[in-house]
Parts: C-alpha cells; structure tokens; sequence
C-alpha cells in the first residue's frame, strides 16, 4: 500500500437486475453458470493463491519439489524469528513509527481537508491537484534529492527524518478522503444547529466532525498502513539506526532461509488484516469514491 | 488551514523535485552539492544549463531497454487491470448470488496485503518451485515456466495490486446507472452484451479512465514489485534508478530517469484531470 494507493466503493444500495426477470432456463444457463465457477476458482488462484502458499511455507520443515504439501511440518522459524533481537526490534521500531506518523499526518491534513471543503478561495483546486501531482514523481528519484535537503538540515539517521519520510507518503490520501467526507456533510444541518443557537465550535464537534469520522477514520488507517508498509525511504534515511520491520523484509528475502522470510511476512501481514477489517465496511460502502474525483 | 500540508509538501517534495531538475541539467551548486560531492560521472557545468546528462541516459542501450519495458509494462497492466475489473464489477452488477459476494470480497484481498509481501508470495508462487509449476507437473506439463525473476512475474504483481482499486472504483461506477435504465433497454429488446455495449459502458467512462490513470501512474513508479519479483535487466526504470543510484554511484543519471518517469506520469495525469473536469462540468459544477 505503501506506494500510492486509492478507494471507490461497492456501494450495497444497487438491486440486481437478474431478480427481477426471472430465471434463465437451458444449455445457456448452464454454461453461463460453469463459465462464472471457472471465472471464480482462476480469481481465487490469482488472488489468494501466493497468500496461502507462503503461509504454507512459514510452517513447512522440509518441502521438495513436486509435492503439493510439505513433508514436514514445523514451528522452528517461527522461533527463530522471535528469538533474533533484530527482528523483535525492527517490529517494536514499526509499531512506534507508525502511530506517530499517522497523529501528525492527520494534525497536518485535517485542518487543510475542512478549508479544502468548505471554503472557495482562489487556486483550491489547483492546490488539490498538486498534492497528487507530488505523488507521481518516481519516490525513488524524490528521496535521492531529499537526501541532499536532509544532510543540510541534519535529518540523515534521525528518527524525525524517518517520520517526514513515512509522512510525505500520507499526505496525499489524508487531505483527499476527508476532504470528501468534509463535503459530504449536509450545510443545512451545520445551519439547523446553528439556529438553534449552537456555537461554531459546537456546531462542528456535534455535527460535522461526527458525521465525516468514517471517512477520517479510514485515511487514518490507510496512513497507519502506510507508514507500517513504507520501506524504501525509511531505508533510505533510517539505515542503520532506523530499521523497521518492511526495510528488514529486504534483506530477509535475499539473507535469510525461505521460511523465516515467509515467517516474517506473516507477522507484517497481521496488523494491515487487523486494522482493513475494521475499515472494511466504509472502504467498500463508498462513501469515499468521491476522494478521487476532483471537484 | 491549507498551509501545513502545502507547506510540507512545497519544502520535501518541491523543492527536492525543483533541485534535482537543476541537477539533471548540469547544477551542481546549492542543495545539490551533498550529492554531488561523492557522484562519479557526472555533467556539471557552472553557468547555465547542459542537457549532457540527458543525451547520456538517453543514448545508453540499457536504459533504453528498461524505458521500452517500462511502457509495454505499464499499458499491458493497464489492460489487464480494466479487464478484470469490468468483469468483476459488471458480474457484480448483473448477478446477485454468493458467488458473486464471492467474487468481490476475492478482488479486494490485496488490500489487506502489504506490497512486500505481496510480491515475495508472488515470487514463490509462480517460482521454479511454485504452486503453479507443482500442478502443471502433476498435470502432466513438465515443462511449465517459472515466472519468478521475469517481466511476466512483474506484470503479475502490478496486476495483483491494483485490482482492488479497479474494481471498487467500478463497482461504484456501474451501481451509480440506475436499474430502470437497464431495465428499459431489456424491455426494449437489447440482448444483455448490447445493453452493456450501449447502456453501461458510456455511463462508466469516468471511473474507467480513475482506474486506466491511476493503474498507469502506479506501475511507472513503482519499486516494490519490480524490484522483487523482476529480472535484474531489462527491469522498470525504478529499480534501475535505485541501481544506478547506489550500485552505480550515479545520481544524476538516476535523476534524470527519475525525470522521464514524471514526465510520462505527468501525461497520464493530464488525462485524469481533463476527464475530472469535464465531468463536473457536465454535472454543472460551479468551482
């Protein structure tokens, strides 16, 4: 997720069309329904296969080519994962990283996000196109020059150098999702509340905010995830005081044996599944296919 | 309020972004002169501007090979990309059965996966050792490629990525044309491929150009995927900028590959941006 990311959603409010003409009878059916079986087992390959083959691999002693399942099964990666103190670091340094970048990301944006939505002035959306603008400059490129900034302003190795470097990755989607949410919001209500005497303050705390929190809550997540996932600038800056989990993930698949390597992807894997699953149902109800369209 | 993101934005991303155009042209001096000290090849000139550094990327063979890739790459998952999402989302749209709730919750499971690992899994999975070449063999196909280390492994992976995004984005898209429209075209006698050809696809132009756009910028700039699951040449040009980077100690050279990739970037954004406006227009947008 680290490298550019983005939302529409599966909105759950459309009816299907097939309900209501009744069913199809014949060889037609029937091969439209194999054809839909065949399209859902190469999608569930496609998509869950590599997922489930390197969990298989975390667990697997021995495991030779062609068999379909390991010979052998064992825990001993899973041990020596946790018992290496560079790897119990690296999680522990993921885990400090990421809150920290997501509470300042979201003190940074947020303000933007309600200006961005509720005042017009002059070059707002050109202000908003150039956040994305910033976005499509190759990262690796942007980090070689920020290199030269860094070592000026002594960010080389810091961990507030990590930060701006996990930062600047969030930007994009939390001034963009609230944004939308912001705009979501109903004025007539703000105004309701205010005519029965509701202060501004008052008015966006038991209003506005509520109402847009889904959609903060969700660019809050991505940004956690961002920043949790993010590797090669943190690899960049960081190294060596710095090395969280993802930059480890690099010298693990080329320095480690495969099953540790599979050990640790799951260990990476856990906390994005934890905190998508929570999102999960915003992310899907669309309330945030809006964020990508500029207005 | 719009200044702190601004604000950060303008001094680590423009500002580095504007000092490594002065590099690629010849500028030494400045913020530029960290990462001048230690380069080796480089195109320096003290007045003005040279486009040395340019004529050098883009006349060395290799580099040429990495861009041709990169764009074959990035249109090839593009397509890909479109296709599969059209599917899912209009088999979404037209059915409403398990399988189908099936479907959409498969499509979405790289959300839940960092791209590191993501793409390690997809290096063994279709590796010399893989899932895919263990059936192909008990299937009696002994001589199934391995994917991992080529181009094809790399399309796989900017595929398997950007999935979720295209298809959310045209879910939304398909559930936003209203049944009675379908509706009416059925009743009129439009076969089910026609009302698609002529109902569905037309109301769908914008979220398809998001996902085409955005899929596109995507796979230009990414690292993760190519670096991992790619060969070590002809790969994209963003693992090739890393290389020449820090194997290579050629910064400028990186830079000015790092330059072409924003330009192309920079095309494919104008088309989302121009299909944006135009349709708020349409839509009687007032800003």
């Amino acid at each position: 997720m680290s490298e550019g990311i983005a939302f529409g959603g599966l909105r759950e409010t459309a009816a299907p069309v097939e309900r209501t003409r009744g069913p199809r009878r014949g060889i037609g059916a029937a091969a439209g329904r194999l054809l839909g079986a065949l399209f859902v087992l190469a999608l569930l390959v496609f998509m869950v296969g590599p997922i489930v083959w390197l969990a298989l691999r975390a667990f697997s002693g021995t495991w030779q080519y062609p068999q379909v399942l390991p010979s052998e099964w064992t825990f001993r990666y899973w041990r020596s994962v946790f018992d290496d103190p560079n790897l119990g670091h690296s999680i522990k340094l993921s885990f400090i990283f990421a809150p920290v970048v997501t509470v300042a990301s979201a003190a940074i944006c947020l303000p933007a996000a309600y200006a961005f939505s509720r005042f017009n002035f002059p070059g707002r959306r050109v202000l908003l196109i150039s956040l994305f603008a910033t976005n499509a400059f190759p990262k690796i490129g942007l980090y070689i020059s920020m290199a030269g900034v860094f070592y000026s302003l002594n960010l080389m190795g810091t961990f507030l150098g990590v930060v701006i470097v996990q930062l600047i990755g969030t930007i994009v989607f939390m001034t963009w999702i609230p944004t939308a949410a912001f705009s979501a919001v109903p004025r007539s209500l703000e105004e309701a509340a205010r005519d029965v005497g509701a202060g501004p303050l008052r008015v966006f705390l038991r209003v506005t905010f509520p109402l847009a929190a889904p959609g903060i809550f969700v660019a809050m997540i991505l940004s956690f995830l961002a920043s949790f996932d993010e590797a090669q600038g943190t690899f960049l800056v960081g190294v060596p005081n710095y090395v969280t989990m993802p930059t480890e993930m690099y010298t693990l698949v080329l320095n480690y044996p495969e099953q540790a390597a599979a050990v640790f992807s799951l260990l990476l894997a856990i906390p994005s599944v934890v905190l998508m699953s929570f999102a999960r149902k915003h992310v899907m109800g669309g309330r945030l296919a809006e964020g990508f369209q500029i207005r | 309020m719009v200044l702190p993101p601004v604000g950060v934005v303008a001094v680590f991303i423009g500002f580095p972004v504007l000092a490594a155009v002065a590099y690629t042209l010849g500028r030494a001096d400045g913020p530029n002169s960290v990462v001048s000290s230690l380069a080796q090849r480089q195109h320096i000139v003290k007045h003005g501007v040279t486009f040395a550094a340019y004529h050098e990327v883009l006349t060395n063979q290799s580099v040429l090979r990495d861009l041709w890739a990169t764009v074959w790459i990035t249109l090839l998952s593009i397509a890909i990309v479109l296709a599969i999402s059209w599917a899912v989302a209009l088999y979404l749209r037209l059915t409403d059965t398990r399988l189908a709730r099936t479907v959409s919750a498969l499509a979405v499971v790289p959300l839940f996966i960092p791209v590191v690992i993501a793409s390690y899994g997809i290096l063994i999975f279709y590796g010399p050792d893989g899932f895919m070449k263990t059936i192909a063999y008990h299937v009696g196909w002994h001589s199934f490629p391995s994917y991992a280390y080529t181009l094809t492994g790399v399309v796989i992976g900017e595929v398997w990525v950007s999935v979720p995004f295209g298809v959310l984005m045209m879910s939304s898209g398909l559930n936003s044309v209203p049944n009675a429209l379908i509706e009416a075209a059925r009743d009129a006698g439009a076969s089910m491929p026609r009302t698609v050809w002529s109902i569905l696809l037309p109301l769908n132009v914008i979220p398809t150009v998001i996902v085409a756009t955005f899929t596109g910028i995507y796979v230009l700039g990414s690292f993760t995927v190519p670096y991992l699951t790619g060969p070590t040449a002809p790969n994209l040009l963003g693992p090739a900028m890393s290389n020449f980077f820090s194997a290579f100690n050629q910064p400028q050279q990186a830079e000015v590959m790092a330059m072409i990739v924003f330009v192309l970037a920079a095309g494919i954004g104008f088309v989302y941006v121009w299909a944006n406006v135009r349709s708020s227009k349409r839509a009687g947008a007032t800003s």
